[in-house]
């Protein structure tokens, strides 16, 4: 292990401990409004300030990275998974499959989801808890964020069909899904693994824009996405540099993910 | 080399006439002239068969065609293939899968893309014994038939070597390579092994160890090789008789010997007028030559 | 001459010609070199027609180049003379006659009359000019007949009494009968001299505007005034930091702090605005939600009650920094002569709350209020997601009414969504919403208040009044609107602002103040709540050339 994967692995686990341990770092709550110290500097009390309302920014951080940090990558698990079944096995299939996927993948791509995801808001109720509307949240991004990883994983699936070692696999007698299973999926991973990172902070972000619709996680509960949309306003952060560290945040532990694993790929 | 003297001059009891493999057949894509047009093979039991041709004749599409693969919707194929008393081309999918990597199989000629970058030997060993296991087998059962197989090929097993197993195919050798195919080819015994072009991308020296495998395992399974390859030389040594394709056609078949002393075909003489012309070398090929079809 | 676009380049021209005889004029009419004036639009403006105006850009654009027959003044609320030099209202309601200034010409020359009055009358009321200022005055169908009595004098009579009928006239810029410049040729302080589409308008000053100040200067002050059409906010506040611009209208409250931190006197908080922020309840009876808690909605102890535990002054000093005031009702105490000075802001009171709640049968049980049959209360309030101080205070809402035992979900919808709920599928528990306020007069309302209105938001298009207190209300609103006594009005608007405080439909929260900025170079300006806030009087404003130039 080398030494910026040592840190990478050192940050991953303080951030995962802290953002465990938030009942006990942050025992004021996300939700509580100190309302008389709206958009505080940071204190003793409140490390990274309170928020427009009052709310302390670190306990919202905490409690903001145990939500995106399960669930975008669960999110991203969900699209990349699916990703792998149409892409991948159209791919492997080729031929009609192979272009009738491309043609669906295609057609969701351009699909005009504002319209789709307004409809999807209406018909949900609008009595949904906080933490449902988390996994809501995070289910649709799954289910939507697919299309363009297929797409990617199709083209690598189609060159892995004709290669020797897949005739030679058939050559051995084997077949159906045992062969996609056990020969092409296997060599999709490093496809799979870049299509998995990438959609994690790309489904953080989205997510705070679905609270546009309705459909992001609910107030008061917080999330990477919403803390990142505070940020929309900030006009100087010269003046006010904690409330960067949302994004801070984001980026370090995007990139020690990135280090942690990529080098565990390599090495396997 | 001495590849012949190794050779053990007394063969397996076979009846030479008993007939594995007849196959006549006509293969054509839409829209182009036949790449096989009217031909007819015969392998019989526990012999070697060569098939020399230039490459494009439709030496691979012949290899595809008698394992089933060539893609049923894009190709047609006209004739017959009898295997073991059953038409090849008449069976389902189902029934052709059965035959593939049991009582047919294939090593190709670049072992180190043949081998899944992503599998360990093991898994990959493994995947090729349980795609024709029975249901009620242990995997000790499967243990034991990789480890047997390793041993065919002269390669380390567990007890001479247990970390082999464990390795990928970038960490092998081509020749290393070559054998772990053809560990996985003979693992259950096939009545036919189809070697395309098998030796043709190795060095002198891993190809002539291969070839002297390939004859050590025809000799000991008793399994027939169709051997394919575009280098005439390299086939005089196994093969009993050899079929040269030239133009989607066998123009000539017959005994090695024959084909080597009496080439009856302009084309098979071409072949002999491309040979190296060091008298040393060609009393060589003559002697495996007669070696082979002696067998 | 390119005849391919015809509109166009036929129009500049003209406009070009106007400039240069403008330029021509003013250099010797001019003796006070007043200087130029700059601000934003914050859209293109849509027409230079007056009597098609609709958007804001047009408006300001109106208000900076019309002339009318009289003003509103914009500090003090009074309707002033300005063409007319009086007028009379009949006591009907249905006729208003007008005594025209004499010797006032128009900026290209021509004079102007009684016939120029009836022309734009005649105008603004041909139902296929389709103008929304001419709505305002079609009460009922018939036909408004103009009356030129002299040239100094013309009677218009309308089909119908309209109350606050003279004040409508606020509205109306005057147009040319007979000026062959058509809309171009205005009474007002300024003209149009120059339209960059998209980019820039040049205004300069009318060498032929009536108005003299005290010492007998013709007005306006300023040589010209130059708006550009800017519609990023932020680029707009850079700008006027930069000294490129001299005032902006509307600030938000955040960059009014900011601004006032950096340069403390450029920020004017002018107090409440007319404007105001409220939730409501869904009262719709065939609303698609539980019978057990339309029967919440539907008591007035329970809106009372929210309304109590829901702390206004938090709302303005957190949301709005400040910058805003607990509304009291329908009026916002801004407007001077409708607001009922009666009435106060609800405080807050979460223990009175509770008593109220629990009249209702309902309780607390481990924190959690429960109504008579048991059901946890708990609602959704949906509010449009573009808007931060709107989501912040539902979700200060949110806090306080948990404070109850109340469970309150926020959720944000994007604006045609909300609007889809709230007026046709009433698929909504509640809302939270503001209203923008640009008239005094109640009349203005009447589409609110009106148990038959479309925005009568808790219940709309009622087709008898479904409760007592809404059927007072309509009758009231009819009165008001009937009656030509601005007391006997009053007191009826009165009472309907009493109802609302009693029966809560809507549940007032904040009057978000009226902020601008004005740069120091900017003298005579006195930033207002009613629009257009920093320059409504632009003739009067001058500019400090020597701080203009330090900066």
């Amino acid at each position: 292990m080398n030494r910026a994967r040592k840190l990478a692995c050192v940050v991953v686990l303080v951030v995962c401990a802290m953002s465990l341990a938030a009942n006990w770092l942050a025992p004021a709550g996300y939700a509580k409004q100190f309302r008389e110290a709206p958009d505080a500097p940071p204190s003793h009390q409140h490390l990274l300030g309170t928020d427009e309302v009052g709310r302390d920014r670190f306990a919202r951080v905490l409690y903001g990275t145990r939500i995106s940090l399960l669930l975008a990558p669960a999110a991203a698990l969900v699209s990349t998974v699916l990703a792998a079944l149409v892409g991948g096995l159209a791919g492997y299939l080729g031929g009609f499959w192979l272009r009738l996927a491309r043609g669906f993948t295609d057609l969701f791509l351009s699909l005009p989801w504002l319209f789709l995801l307004i409809t999807v808001r209406a018909l949900l109720p609008l009595n949904v808890s906080p933490l449902t509307s988390v996994l809501i949240t995070f289910l649709i991004l799954g289910l939507l964020g697919w299309a363009a990883s297929a797409r990617v994983l199709s083209t690598s699936a189609d060159a892995l069909r004709n290669s020797d070692f897949i005739l030679q696999a058939r050559a051995s007698g084997l077949h159906g899904p045992r062969l996609f299973l056990i020969h092409v999926l296997p060599n999709l991973k490093p496809v799979l693994y870049a299509q998995f990172w990438i959609s994690i902070p790309v489904f953080i972000l989205s997510e705070a824009n679905l609270g546009i619709l309705g459909l992001g996680v609910a107030e008061p509960m917080p999330s990477w996405g919403s803390l990142l949309r505070e940020l929309e306003g900030l006009i100087s952060f010269r003046e006010e540099p904690w409330r960067l560290v949302p994004l801070l945040l984001l980026i370090v532990v995007m990139t020690s993910f990135q280090l942690l694993l990529s080098n565990e790929e390599v090495t396997a | 080399m001495t590849t012949t003297t190794k050779m053990p001059m007394s063969t397996p009891a076979q009846v030479k006439s008993e007939s594995l493999l007849s196959a006549h057949l006509t293969v054509r894509y839409p829209g182009k002239p036949p790449v096989l047009r009217g031909i007819s093979l015969d392998i019989a039991r526990g012999e070697v068969v060569g098939l020399v041709g230039q490459s494009g004749s439709g030496k691979s599409t012949l290899a595809m065609a008698i394992l089933g693969l060539l893609g049923r919707q894009r190709a047609t194929i006209e004739g017959n293939i009898i295997f073991q008393g059953a038409d090849l081309l008449a069976m389902s999918e189902r029934e052709l899968r059965n035959h593939r990597g049991r009582s047919l199989s294939l090593v190709l000629q670049s072992p180190l893309a043949s081998l899944n970058p992503a599998l360990r030997l093991r898994t990959q060993l493994r995947e090729a014994w349980r795609a024709h296991s029975d249901n009620n087998a242990t995997s000790t059962d499967c243990d034991r038939a990789i480890q047997s197989a390793l041993k065919s090929v002269s390669l380390p097993g567990d007890a001479e070597d247990p970390d082999f197993l464990r390795k990928r195919a970038s960490q092998l050798s081509v020749g290393q390579a070559q054998r772990v195919l053809i560990a996985m080819a003979i693992m259950h015994r096939p009545a036919l092994l189809i070697a395309d072009e098998a030796t043709s991308a190795l060095d002198v020296i891993t190809q002539s160890e291969i070839m002297e495998l390939f004859a050590r395992l025809n000799r000991e399974i008793g399994m027939s090789i169709l051997y394919i390859s575009h280098d005439l030389p390299s086939v005089a040594g196994i093969c009993q008789r050899i079929a040269i394709l030239h133009e989607g056609e066998i123009v000539e078949s017959g005994p090695t010997e024959q084909i080597f002393t009496a080439p009856a075909h302009a084309y098979t003489r071409r072949l002999m007028a491309a040979l190296p012309q060091v008298p040393v070398r060609r009393e060589v090929l003559l002697a495996r030559a007669h070696a082979a079809t002696l067998q | 001459m390119n005849m391919s676009k015809p509109g166009r380049p036929a129009f500049s021209q003209f406009l070009f010609c106007v400039a240069f005889l403008s330029l021509a004029l003013s250099a010797v009419a001019s003796a006070q070199s007043g200087g130029e004036l700059r601000f934003c639009l914050r859209s293109e403006p849509k027409t230079f027609d007056p009597l098609l105006v609709d958007d804001d850009s047009s408006l300001s654009i109106r208000y900076l180049t019309g002339g009318v027959l009289v003003r509103l003044n914009r500090h003090t609320q009074e309707l002033e003379p300005d063409l007319a030099e009086s007028w009379k209202l009949s006591k009907d309601g249905k006729q208003i006659t007008f005594k025209l200034r004499t010797g006032v010409t128009f900026s290209d020359g021509s004079p102007f009359s009684a016939e120029d009055v009836a022309f734009t009358m005649q105008r603004l009321m041909d139902p296929a000019l389709h103008s929304s200022t001419g709505d305002a005055f079609r009460s009922s169908s018939g036909a408004v007949t103009t009356k030129i009595i002299a040239l100094d004098q013309i009677a218009i009579t309308f089909p119908a009494p309209i109350a606050g009928l003279d004040r409508l006239f606020d509205q109306v810029a005057i147009m040319s009968a007979h000026s062959p410049k058509k809309e171009a040729a205005v009474l007002g302080p300024f003209m149009v001299a120059e339209y960059k589409a998209g980019s820039s308008l040049l205004l300069r000053r009318n060498p032929s505007y009536w108005k003299k100040d005290s010492q007998g200067r013709r007005l306006p002050y300023l040589d010209s005034i130059r708006l550009d059409i800017q519609s990023n906010r932020d680029v707009e506040m850079l700008r006027f930091k930069r000294g490129e611009l001299d005032l902006i209208n509307v600030i938000d409250s955040d960059y009014f702090d900011r601004l006032a931190a950096s340069s403390p006197g450029l920020a004017h908080d002018a107090g409440a605005s007319l404007d105001s922020d409220f939730m409501w309840f869904n009262l719709v009876a065939s609303a698609p939600i539980p019978d057990y808690k339309r029967a919440w909605f539907r008591s007035t102890n329970f809106r009372r009650a929210i309304s109590e535990a829901i702390n206004r002054n938090d709302l303005a000093r957190i949301v709005f920094n400040g910058h805003a005031q607990p509304a009291v009702g329908p009026v916002s105490p801004a407007n001077k002569f409708w607001f009922d000075s009666n009435l106060k802001a609800e405080t807050y009171r979460p223990d009175a709350a509770l008593n109220l709640l629990q009249a209702d049968g309902f309780h607390l049980q481990n924190g959690a209020l429960l109504d008579k049959a048991g059901n946890a209360v708990e609602f959704s309030i949906v509010t449009n997601a573009s808007s931060k101080p709107r989501e912040r205070m539902a979700v200060m809402v949110q806090e306080d009414l948990g404070k109850l035992g109340i469970k309150v979900n926020v959720v944000t919808l994007d604006f045609p969504s909300l609007i889809e709920r709230i007026s046709q599928k009433f698929n909504y528990e509640a809302a939270m919403l503001g209203f923008r306020n640009v008239d005094l007069d109640p009349n203005g309302q009447m589409n609110i208040w009106l148990s038959s209105a479309e925005n009568h938001a808790w219940n709309p298009q009622q087709k008898a009044p479904e409760t007592a207190w809404e059927a007072e209300m309509d009758r009231l609103m009819r009165a008001q609107a009937s009656a030509a006594d601005p007391k006997k009005r009053k007191e009826s608007f009165d009472r309907v602002q009493e109802i609302v405080a009693e029966q809560v439909p809507f549940i007032y929260l904040v009057n978000q103040n009226a902020l601008s900025a004005v740069s120091s170079a900017v003298q005579g300006a006195d930033p207002g709540i009613l629009s257009p806030q920093t320059f409504w009087n632009a003739d009067r404003i001058t500019l400090n050339q020597t701080k203009r130039a330090s900066r």
